[in-house]
């Protein structure tokens, strides 16, 4: 009775992740398992290693977490774009924008979304602009310099 | 000998059950990629330095079916304890993923729990305590149903 408790329990589990697979596979609505789904095609991707470069080179960073996790730290030379109030921000920033010829987007880092979404919306503005990869921790963790304050 | 009042508890128990797993996995199913989005943000699976994108987009494929599944035989009565099991684990997971999420400070602002599209449930105390319920609801019916049956009697 416990043994066929144990196998009809495992049953129901591999049934449903192999359903899962099928409708991934056939349905139209599924995604390629290997591939990050907050990237989409058109992002682009930058290391962090060839971030720091480009931006010593005079490129702009836009900090898209929320403004307080800015002021905490950010990366020096930073503009606080935060996703939550892109509007407003995108105003008071756009000529800046506009003007520079190279614009790298970061957030809070893997799980976090925002820099992709700034940067799409910046595109649709006809900004283009990359992605840190793996945002704010990467940096951090990279040992490379920061600033804290509400100045860039 | 089953008691007609626990007949009808275990009944009730199960339509409730897993109406709400049905209702949980529609949206997921319908919309696989955003799932897999909200599981990202728990951090728990990556993708991150180490780890790829895959597990997380595994779990993030398979667990609406596995939902979906458990509801319907929870509902339908087939396989109930069993089920109750599963629903059991997943949600003994649930509540690891979002009591996990909140000690690490993560805000996640849509729980994942049945919407995945714009501002669902926030993960937080709230949504603890009702996720126990369900684990209590979903025990209840894992129990074994009588106590003397002959394979009780095995070592």
């Amino acid at each position: 009775m416990r043994f066929r408790f144990a196998v009809r329990v495992m049953a129901i589990g591999l049934a449903g992740a192999a359903l899962g697979l099928a409708w991934n596979a056939v349905s139209g609505r599924g995604f390629a398992l290997g591939a990050n789904v907050m990237i989409k095609q058109g992002d682009e991707v930058v290391p962090v290693a060839q971030a720091r470069v480009r931006i010593e080179a005079g490129a702009l960073a836009l900090d898209a977490r929320p403004v307080d996790f800015y002021a905490m730290q950010h990366i020096p030379g930073a503009l606080s774009l935060p996703e939550d109030d892109f509007e407003a921000a995108f105003l008071r920033l756009e000529k800046r924008l506009r003007a520079s010829s190279d614009v790298l987007v970061y957030c809070a880092g893997f799980g976090c979304e925002a820099s992709h979404m700034v940067s799409r919306k910046l595109k649709e503005r006809g900004i283009p602009a990359a992605i840190l990869e793996e945002g704010w921790p990467a940096w951090q963790d990279a040992g490379y310099p920061v600033k804290a304050g509400s100045e860039p | 000998m089953i008691r007609p009042s626990r007949k009808v508890v275990e009944w009730a128990l199960g339509l409730l059950l897993g109406a709400v797993f049905i209702y949980a996995s529609v949206e997921k199913i319908w919309k696989p990629a955003d799932f897999a989005r909200i599981v990202y943000h728990y951090q728990l699976i990556g993708p991150g330095r180490e780890v790829g994108p895959l597990p997380a987009n595994l779990l993030a494929v398979t667990l609406p079916w596995i939902e979906l599944l458990v509801g319907l035989l929870l509902a339908s009565g087939l396989w109930r304890r069993e089920a109750a099991a599963v629903a059991a684990l997943m949600l003994v997971v649930f509540l690891g993923a979002v009591g996990s999420a909140l000690w690490r400070g993560i805000d996640i602002e849509n729980c994942g729990c049945f919407s995945v599209s714009g501002k669902g449930r926030q993960a937080g105390i709230q949504l603890i305590a009702g996720d126990l319920a369900l684990l209590g609801a979903a025990v209840v019916l894992a129990r074994p149903r009588a106590r003397h049956t002959i394979d009780d009697t095995r070592p």
